[in-house]
């Protein structure tokens, strides 16, 4: 499978993580990804109630959240994409 | 003894200079080595140093200086001192004397060019003294530094960080090759003199001298204040400069050199001054915080000068203000838990007295700072000692090479600034670091960092721990480990709700 790197803040983590991803992983994957370096290491869950989603990361945190079915391949995605890991 | 008492004389030798009849003034003094802003000459003469020495005299003072350095360190050494000190104050040695001897050698060679290239006679003089400064600061850190590494290998990095692909000596390398080895002396005097020696040396000389002094080190107090005296007086190289250049139109392009200059020097500070003062000194040994010294040195006193000279405050002074409070925390939570890639033992020390002490220095930091702490802790006092060590990569900036973060938590502020250039994406940590790759992309675009090398094939990754060994861990020294063996976080309180 081809992959690449994304640079990910997930929600209320003091880093942003590189994080290597396959172009087949959905959203769900992806975002499993980010979380397992961060999550129980340095950060909290912010909801383990709710699923983690993805966007892409703008200025204002406007993005909406990528269908958690969707894959990497669908999306604009590339090497050193800006991503955000959230609880809506 | 002197034939001729140095009032006689002085003037006549500071401004001497050569007017060329076989080369042009241009051959003599290429533009893009000494002054690519047109200065006449006529100008560069009326250069007036703030202080006359002669180099009899320079000689003399050194001398006394160096005496007494070394006739302290002389007598503490039998005292067994370094051997018995706390583990976190080790690493405050640790990690200064690898981060200064670097960059007290990059600044000899600056000082070399402008006894040549500098148009100005009499500041061609002040920096052969200055660059025999550098090279006494290079060898007094070295020799100090070597008697320890027989103790501990991890002082072994004062002499060979320099060489190293660490990423912290990366970031270090980085910064002086930009402000010191790669522009013109007058240019380089504005980053070197005004924004680094005057703006910001006095944080970490004078305020870890004060911790160092207090944590009964006067071996390191006496060094570093030592080290400082010369700074002070060579500092001072860059204000008549700045003066020629404002009299001559030139107002922004000294600013801007300044505020290039003065940001790039700030991050590493932050870490090599700021981290120690707050977290490494034991908290009943802290004389103030690292927000305190650079309130007094930093904000207040380099303001003044700054306007004195005819100058302002950075564009991006505000976020500056704001950095004070917030950066080197941040860093301190990185580096800690990235701990296996650095060459000293950081103390993690955010035990309930010493989040007692931040949250009154730092208010809110428990809000932040202390919810990643907490996730720590809790791993700790459940013995998961193993998942007190970051995993994965931190992103890391393409301009200060140092992790790309920000205060989390309740909040969250991480977040990079990206560029791209030539269709390659570059990553920073700030708008400021993104502001200086965007002014001259073509003198940073070919620059790799630690993460881009993951990439790019440098780093062999089909080794175990390739990486660390492309770093320097495991070579020079082994990496680090909490200074305390996390102590401090097994007789925390575990929070209310750690999930």
């Amino acid at each position: 499978m081809a992959g690449f790197a994304v640079l990910s803040r997930v929600q209320f983590d003091a880093h942003v993580r590189v994080v290597n991803i396959e172009e087949e992983f959905t959203m769900d994957e992806l975002a499993a990804a980010c979380a397992a370096p961060a999550i129980g290491y340095q950060a909290f869950h912010p909801d383990p109630s709710k699923p983690l989603r993805v966007r892409l990361t703008t200025k204002d945190d406007s993005a909406p959240a990528l269908p958690r079915d969707m894959k990497v391949k669908e999306t604009s995605m590339r090497h050193y994409e800006c991503i955000d890991v959230f609880v809506e | 003894m002197a034939m001729l008492d140095r009032s006689e004389w002085y003037d006549i030798a500071r401004s001497t200079n050569w007017t060329p009849r076989f080369i042009t003034e241009d051959q003599l003094f290429p533009p893009e080595q000494s002054d690519p802003f047109g200065i006449p000459m006529s100008e560069w003469e009326t250069y007036d140093e703030p202080y006359k020495v002669s180099y009899r005299e320079y000689v003399g003072v050194q001398r006394e200086k160096d005496a007494g350095a070394y006739s302290v360190k002389a007598a503490l050494v039998r005292s067994k001192y370094y051997e018995t000190i706390d583990d976190g104050y080790l690493s405050v040695l640790k990690f200064n004397y690898a981060a200064s001897v670097p960059g007290e050698y990059a600044a000899c060679f600056p000082e070399g060019r402008m006894v040549r290239f500098s148009k100005a006679p009499s500041m061609r003089n002040l920096a052969a003294f200055a660059s025999l400064d550098e090279m006494r600061h290079t060898q007094i850190l070295l020799f100090f530094s070597h008697q320890l590494a027989g103790m501990d290998r991890q002082f072994d990095w004062a002499a060979q960080s320099l060489g190293s692909m660490n990423w912290v000596s990366m970031a270090g390398r980085h910064a002086m090759e930009d402000l010191l080895h790669s522009r013109d002396v007058v240019t380089t005097s504005v980053m070197l003199h005004l924004a680094f020696e005057t703006g910001l040396t006095n944080v970490q000389m004078l305020g870890l001298s004060a911790d160092a002094a207090n944590m009964g080190d006067f071996t390191f107090s006496n060094l570093i204040t030592s080290i400082q005296s010369d700074e002070a007086r060579h500092a001072q190289i860059g204000t008549p400069l700045v003066e020629i250049l404002v009299r001559n139109g030139r107002v922004a392009e000294a600013q801007r050199a300044m505020d290039i200059g003065f940001w790039r020097i700030w991050r590493l500070f932050a870490l090599v001054a700021g981290i120690p003062m707050d977290y490494f000194i034991p908290l009943h040994k802290r004389e103030r915080s690292f927000k305190e010294y650079v309130t007094e040195f930093v904000v207040k006193q380099f303001e003044r000068q700054l306007k004195d000279l005819g100058l302002d405050v950075p564009w991006y002074w505000s976020y500056f203000l704001n950095d004070i409070e917030t950066y080197h925390h941040t860093q301190q939570a990185g580096i800690w838990s990235w701990r296996h890639t650095v060459w000293w033992n950081p103390d993690g020390a955010v035990g309930p007295k010493e989040r007692e002490w931040l949250e009154a220095k730092y208010p809110g930091w428990n809000a932040t700072y202390g919810k990643y702490w907490d996730v720590i802790t809790d791993n700790a006092k459940h013995g998961r000692d193993e998942k007190t060590y970051a995993v994965g990569m931190p992103c890391v900036c393409n301009m200060c090479g140092i992790t790309v973060a920000a205060p989390g938590g309740t909040e969250w502020q991480a977040r990079v600034y990206q560029s791209e250039y030539k269709e390659r994406r570059y990553n920073f940590c700030s708008p400021v670091c993104q502001w200086i790759f965007d002014n001259e992309p073509e003198n940073y675009a070919d620059f790799d960092t630690i993460v881009d090398r993951l990439y790019n094939g440098e780093v062999d990754l089909s080794k175990p721990d390739g990486l660390l060994t492309y770093m320097g861990i495991g070579i020079i020294s082994e990496g680090g480990r909490d200074a305390r063996h996390l102590s401090w976080a097994k007789e925390a309180e575990l929070p209310a709700a750690a999930e």
